[in-house]
C-alpha cells in the first residue's frame, strides 16, 4: 500500500509521493494535488490564514493554518482562543504531517488475504459503498440490526456515525470513553449532579492524583495551572511515576498505586475531626455529613500512611493546607480514570473532599458547566424495529453504565461469547481499539469472530489492518465539520467549527458523506437529507452573531454566568443536594460512601503496570506521525533500579514483560522515575500494521500486556489492575 | 539604544512539552535530525530529601553581542545584523566548512542535512518578514518565552528586561563569554552545559585584527577555497537559490 521510500518531515517529501499517488488518484477523479512548496526557508508573503480546529487529541484547540499555493506551511495557535490560552502544542504543530504523511490511506481497500495478513486490493468508492449496504442488509436480517456494532472516536463528525446507528436500528454504539474517563464522570455526576470544570486559574492549592496535567495536556487546565503556580498556588502531586507534572510540583509523593482512596478518606478524616471543613456550605448544600463523619472515623492519617507510603503527618498537613486555602483549593478531578475495579468509588472520594472544601461553584474551585447555547443540529426520530433485542449487548453487566458510551470491555466479552445475541458486523471510525483497549488478543479474537468489519481512518491503523474494508478518511484540515461546544471554566464557554483549509487529498472522504451514501442505499436517506452548512445553521440558531464570530475570530464566546450558577437551584441528585452519602447507591446495593479495600500485595515477581501519556503522544491517535516520532521514536519499559538490579537488568537491555493477557519484548529504561513495584510503558507502539512505517517494528504494545479488568459500576476498563513479571531476554 | 532582538525566558514556566521544537521544525523546514532550538534539563537529585521544582530550560541561538561564530567564519557568511542584532547566515556565501559550528559554545549551529550549509535560529526571519512572531514564541503553551527588542521597554522581552534589570541572567561558559541576548528569569536551571568555543587556529589572530573586508579575502584563499570546492561537490543539484537580502545587507 503506502509508499515507504519518502520518509521525512517536509512537504517536499510528500510532494515526491504526490506525483505517484496523483497518477493513481486520477482514476478516481476529483483529486487535487498541491503545487510544489518553495525550495526552503519557511513562509513567504502571499500566504493565506485560515481558521480550523486541531484534532491531534480531544481538546479541539482553535488554530490558524498558514496556506501557500494550496499547501499548509504551518499551523499556528489562534491567539483569540482563550481555552487553549492561545497555544498549539507539539502535537498540534505536527498536524501538518497528518495531511502530508507518506502513509495516508488513499482509496478504499478491500481485504483479499486472511485477516491480519495485510493483503488488500484497491476498489472504487461505489464498490465500497455497495458492499457496505449489502452487509448492513444481510447482517441486519440475519442477526437483527443490533448485530451491527458501531464505534466512533472523539471527532466532530462522530455524531453522524451515532445518527446512522440509530436510524439503522442498532443500540450497540461504543466510544473510546469506556477506556478513558467514564468512572470519573460517574463519580462526580453522582456527587454534584454534574461533571465539574476545575477553575485552575484562580486556585491556590491543588492536590493532583491520577492525573498528569503537564504532560497529558488539557486546556485550559494545564496552562492555567502553571499561571496559578506563578501567582503562588501550590501543587501537590501523587503519582507512582515521576512525571513532568511531578517534576514541576511543589511536592511529589510516589504514592503506592491503587491507594488514592485511602489518602482521600484520610484527608476527609482530618477535615472533619479537626473541624476544618466548610460547615456553612456543607450544612446548606450537601447531604450525608453525619454518615460521612462516622464513615471516615477509622480512616486516620496513620492508617492511610501504611496504605499509601505517604507519612501520616504529611497527609495531615496537606489536609490542613487544603482547608486553609479553601474554597480556592481542590482535589483535581482528573480525566482518565480507567485504572481500577473500583475507580468510580475512588473518584467519589476525590469528589467528597471537594465538597467538604466547599469549593463548588466558586472561584478557584470546581465550577459548573456554563451556558454555551449551541443547539443539537437537525433533529430526527429513530425508527423502531420490532425484531430488535431488548437492550445493548453489554447491558446489565455494570451497575450504572452510560448507555450512550457503553463498555468496550463488556461489549467485547459479549461478542466473544455470542450472548445475549450475536454481533457480526462492526463499523469503526477514527478510533483504534487494537492499540487502546487492554488485552489485544481479545480484540483480535473479537474482530476475527465478525463477518464484516469496516474501518475508516487516515492511515492503516492496527484496527484497519484487521478490517475487511478500509476507507480513507479526510484529515481534520481537509474537512467541513459541525460546530462543537467547549467548556473552560473562567477561560470561556465557547463554540468552534471547522472548514477545510486545503482541498482533500487522494480519494479521502468525510464520514458524513459515507453515512449519507450508505443510508441512501438502504432507503434511510431521509436521516441524512441535509448539508453540514444546514446542520451548523440549526446548531447556531440560538446564538446571535455566532457564525460571524466564528468566521471573524475562529471562535464564538458566550459570556455566560460562571460562579454562583447553583444559587437558589437544586442539584441534579436524588436528595437534590451534593451527595456525600449517595442515597441511590444505597438503594442499589452499592456502597453509598467509598469503602477502601487494600490492593493485593505485589512482589518480586509481581509488579503493577500503569498507563500514561506524555506531551508528544496521544495514545495511538497521534502514532506514526513522522515529526512526533522524532521526539519519541519508540517506547521503553520503565523499571526502578532496585528491581532492575534484582533481575540483573541494565539500562537498555532487552527484557520480556508478561501478564496473564500477553507478553512483549521491549528495551528497559532503568530509572528512579517509577516505584520499585510499578512499571510503565508508553502506548501506541509495537504495531502489527506495516502501513505505519514510521513506527513499525519499534517498541512494544502495551495493549498486548494490559489485562482487561473493569470498574464494576461503569464498565470502564481497569487497566492498572495489570500484574506483570519482567525478565531479561536471553542474549 | 540600537535595536537588539532577544528573548527573556522564564524557564520556571517550561513544562518540556516540545511545542517550541515542533513549531520551529515546521516553520523553518528544519530537516531530519536537525533542530534549531532545544529544551535542556538536568537529572533529578534522587538522594535529596526534599525535591524542588525541576527547571526545564528552553533555548536557541543566543544572538550574542560577541559572537564567536562570526569570528570563526572564513567567508563573512555569518554576521551580526546592524538593523536588529540577529546573527544571520548568508546561505549563498556559506561554504559549509563547519568552523562556526565548533565555535559556538551552545551547540546552536548545525550543518543543514539538506542544504549542506550552516544553519541555526534566526528568530524566524521569514515569519517576522510577514508580520508573524517567531514560531516557538507564539506556540508555547505556558508562554515561557518573551520575544522582542531588549532595548525597547514596549516590547514583551524589553518590558521584562526593564523590570528585571539586575535579576535576568545569561547562560554562558566562563571561558567563552559571548554576551548572549537570551536572558533567563529566576532559576534558569542547568547552567553547566555551554562549552568553550573552539576557534579555528588559522584564523584565531585574524579575529581581532582583520576588518571585515579582509575577512572576505581570507575566505577566498587557502582553506576557504578548498572548503568551497568541497561544498560544491556535496551539493550536487539540490542547492537552494541564494537567499535574497533585505536592506540590512550582509557586509558589516
Amino acid at each position: 500500500m503506502a509508499q515507504t521510500s519518502s520518509r521525512g518531515i517536509s512537504r517536499r517529501g510528500f510532494l515526491k509521493l504526490a506525483g505517484a499517488a496523483g497518477a493513481a488518484a486520477a482514476v478516481g477523479g476529483g483529486v487535487t494535488g498541491p503545487r510544489p512548496a518553495q525550495a526552503a526557508g519557511g513562509i513567504k508573503p502571499g500566504f493565506t490564514s485560515k481558521y480550523s480546529v486541531c484534532d491531534m487529541c480531544f481538546n479541539k484547540c482553535s488554530l490558524i493554518a498558514r496556506v501557500q499555493d494550496g499547501v499548509i506551511q504551518k499551523l499556528d495557535p489562534n491567539p483569540k482562543f482563550l481555552k487553549s490560552r492561545g497555544m498549539l502544542c507539539a502535537k498540534g504543530n505536527a498536524g501538518v504531517e497528518q495531511v502530508y504523511g507518506a502513509d495516508r490511506l488513499k482509496y478504499p481497500l478491500l481485504r483479499v488475504g486472511e485477516r491480519g495478513e495485510g493483503k488488500f486490493k484497491r476498489i472504487s468508492w461505489d464498490q465500497a459503498l455497495d458492499l457496505m449496504a449489502a452487509n448492513f442488509k444481510k447482517i441486519g436480517e440475519q442477526y437483527t440490526r443490533c448485530g451491527f456494532m458501531f464505534m466512533a472516536g472523539s471527532d466532530m463528525q462522530s455524531t453522524f456515525v451515532h445518527r446512522f446507528a440509530e436510524a439503522y436500528g442498532s443500540y450497540n454504539t461504543l466510544s473510546h470513553e469506556s477506556m478513558c474517563l467514564i468512572a470519573g464522570t460517574r463519580a462526580f455526576l453522582d456527587t454534584f449532579g454534574e461533571v465539574p470544570i476545575p477553575d485552575m486559574l484562580y486556585t491556590k492549592y491543588v492536590v493532583m492524583a491520577g492525573a498528569n496535567r503537564f504532560e497529558s495536556l488539557v486546556t485550559p487546565d494545564s496552562m492555567d495551572l502553571m499561571t496559578a503556580m506563578k501567582n503562588g498556588a501550590k501543587l501537590v502531586v501523587l503519582d507512582p511515576r515521576y512525571t513532568k507534572t511531578a517534576a514541576k510540583a511543589d511536592e511529589w509523593f510516589a504514592i503506592k498505586p491503587r491507594t488514592d482512596m485511602a489518602f482521600m478518606l484520610a484527608i476527609a478524616h482530618v477535615l472533619i475531626t479537626e473541624n476544618l471543613y466548610d460547615k456553612k456550605f456543607v450544612a446548606a448544600k450537601t447531604y450525608g455529613i453525619e454518615q460521612l463523619t462516622k464513615h471516615v472515623k477509622p480512616y486516620t492519617p496513620q492508617w492511610a500512611a501504611e496504605q499509601c507510603d505517604i507519612p501520616a503527618e504529611e497527609i495531615q498537613r496537606i489536609a490542613r493546607e487544603l482547608a486553609a486555602a479553601a474554597p480556592a483549593a481542590m482535589v483535581y478531578p482528573g480525566r482518565r480514570s480507567s485504572n481500577y475495579t473500583d475507580s468510580t468509588q475512588i473518584r467519589r472520594s476525590y469528589a467528597i473532599v471537594n465538597a467538604l472544601l466547599g469549593n463548588w461553584d466558586r472561584p478557584g474551585g470546581l465550577t459548573a458547566a456554563r451556558v454555551v447555547g449551541l443547539g443539537g443540529g437537525i433533529p430526527f426520530e429513530a425508527p423502531f424495529y420490532e425484531d430488535n433485542p431488548e437492550d445493548r449487548i453489554d447491558a446489565g453487566k455494570a451497575t450504572l453504565m452510560f448507555p450512550e458510551e457503553g463498555s468496550f470491555k463488556l461489549a467485547r466479552d459479549a461478542v466473544l461469547e455470542g450472548k445475549p445475541y450475536p454481533v457480526k458486523g462492526f463499523f469503526l471510525y477514527h478510533t483504534n481499539p487494537m492499540q487502546t483497549a487492554a488485552n489485544r488478543s481479545k480484540t483480535v479474537a473479537m474482530l476475527n469472530s465478525m463477518e464484516f468489519v469496516v474501518t475508516m481512518d487516515i492511515h492503516m491503523s492496527d484496527t484497519a489492518y484487521m478490517a475487511d474494508l478500509v476507507l480513507p478518511s479526510q484529515t481534520y484540515l481537509e474537512r467541513q465539520d459541525p460546530c462543537s461546544a467547549q467548556q473552560g471554566s473562567s477561560a470561556c464557554a465557547c463554540v468552534v467549527m471547522r472548514d477545510p483549509v486545503v482541498a482533500p487529498l487522494y480519494e479521502s472522504k468525510p464520514v458524513f458523506w459515507v453515512m449519507q451514501q450508505v443510508a441512501g442505499r438502504l432507503g434511510m436517506g431521509e436521516y441524512f437529507d441535509f448539508t453540514i452548512e444546514q446542520f451548523r445553521d440549526k446548531q447556531l440558531a440560538g446564538l446571535t452573531g455566532g457564525m460571524d464570530a466564528l468566521k471573524r475570530d475562529g471562535v464564538y464566546y458566550n459570556p455566560s454566568k460562571l460562579y454562583g450558577v447553583y444559587e437558589g437551584k437544586i442539584y441534579k441528585t436524588k436528595s437534590h443536594k451534593i451527595e456525600l452519602f449517595n442515597s441511590r447507591y444505597a438503594e442499589m446495593g452499592l456502597e453509598p460512601m467509598p469503602v477502601y479495600t487494600p490492593p493485593k500485595p505485589g512482589g518480586f515477581a509481581r509488579m503493577r503496570m500503569v498507563v500514561g501519556r506524555n506531551a508528544v503522544i496521544t495514545q495511538s491517535s497521534s502514532q506514526n506521525n513522522a515529526l512526533l516520532a522524532k521526539f519519541q521514536p519508540t517506547n521503553h519499559l520503565w523499571i526502578h533500579p532496585e528491581r532492575a538490579q534484582e533481575l540483573d537488568i541494565k539500562d537498555g537491555d532487552w527484557v520480556w514483560v508478561k501478564s496473564k493477557a500477553g507478553k512483549q519484548r521491549i528495551k528497559a529504561k532503568v530509572t528512579y522515575e517509577t516505584r520499585p513495584d510499578t512499571v510503565y510503558m508508553a502506548t501506541g507502539f509495537g504495531v502489527l500494521s506495516p502501513g505505519l512505517a514510521n513506527i513499525y517494528g519499534k517498541g512494544a504494545c502495551i495493549a498486548q500486556v494490559l489485562t482487561d479488568e473493569f470498574d464494576s459500576i461503569t464498565g470502564n476498563m481497569a487497566m492498572h489492575e495489570t500484574w506483570v513479571r519482567v525478565g531479561k531476554e536471553a542474549a | 539604544m540600537a535595536k537588539q532582538l532577544g528573548m527573556v525566558v522564564d524557564a520556571g514556566l517550561c513544562i518540556d512539552c516540545k511545542g517550541c521544537m515542533a513549531a520551529c521544525k515546521v516553520a523553518n523546514e528544519v530537516p531530519g535530525d536537525n533542530w534549531r532550538n532545544w529544551i535542556k534539563s538536568g537529572d533529578a537529585d534522587w538522594q535529596a530529601k526534599k525535591r524542588g521544582r525541576m527547571v526545564f530550560q528552553p533555548g536557541n541561538c543566543m544572538q550574542c553581542d560577541k559572537p564567536s561564530c562570526v569570528s570563526a567564519c572564513p567567508t563573512g557568511a555569518t554576521y551580526k545584523s546592524k538593523a536588529d542584532g540577529v546573527v544571520v547566515i548568508d546561505r549563498g556565501l556559506c561554504i559549509g566548512c563547519g568552523q562556526c559550528i565548533k565555535a559556538c559554545p551552545y551547540g546552536a549551529r548545525f550543518r543543514n542535512e539538506k542544504l549542506k550549509v550552516a544553519d541555526k535560529c534566526d528568530f524566524c526571519s521569514s515569519r517576522r518578514a510577514v508580520g508573524l512572531e517567531p514560531a516557538c514564541v507564539s506556540t508555547c503553551p505556558t508562554k515561557a518565552r518573551a520575544f522582542g527588542d531588549l532595548n525597547d521597554p514596549a516590547s514583551p522581552a524589553g518590558k521584562l528586561m526593564a523590570q528585571n534589570k539586575d535579576k535576568a541572567t545569561q547562560v554562558v561558559n566562563a571561558h567563552s563569554n559571548t554576551d548572549p541576548n537570551i536572558y533567563y528569569l529566576g532559576d534558569a536551571g542547568l547552567k553547566s552545559w555551554p562549552v568553550k568555543a573552539q576557534m579555528p587556529g588559522a584564523f584565531e589572530f585574524w579575529k581581532n585584527l582583520a576588518d571585515p573586508a579582509v575577512k572576505v579575502v581570507v575566505g577566498l584563499t587557502g582553506l576557504g577555497v578548498l572548503a568551497m570546492l568541497g561544498k560544491q561537490l556535496m551539493l550536487k543539484n539540490d542547492a537552494p537559490p541564494p537567499e535574497e537580502h533585505g536592506e540590512e545587507g550582509h557586509h558589516e
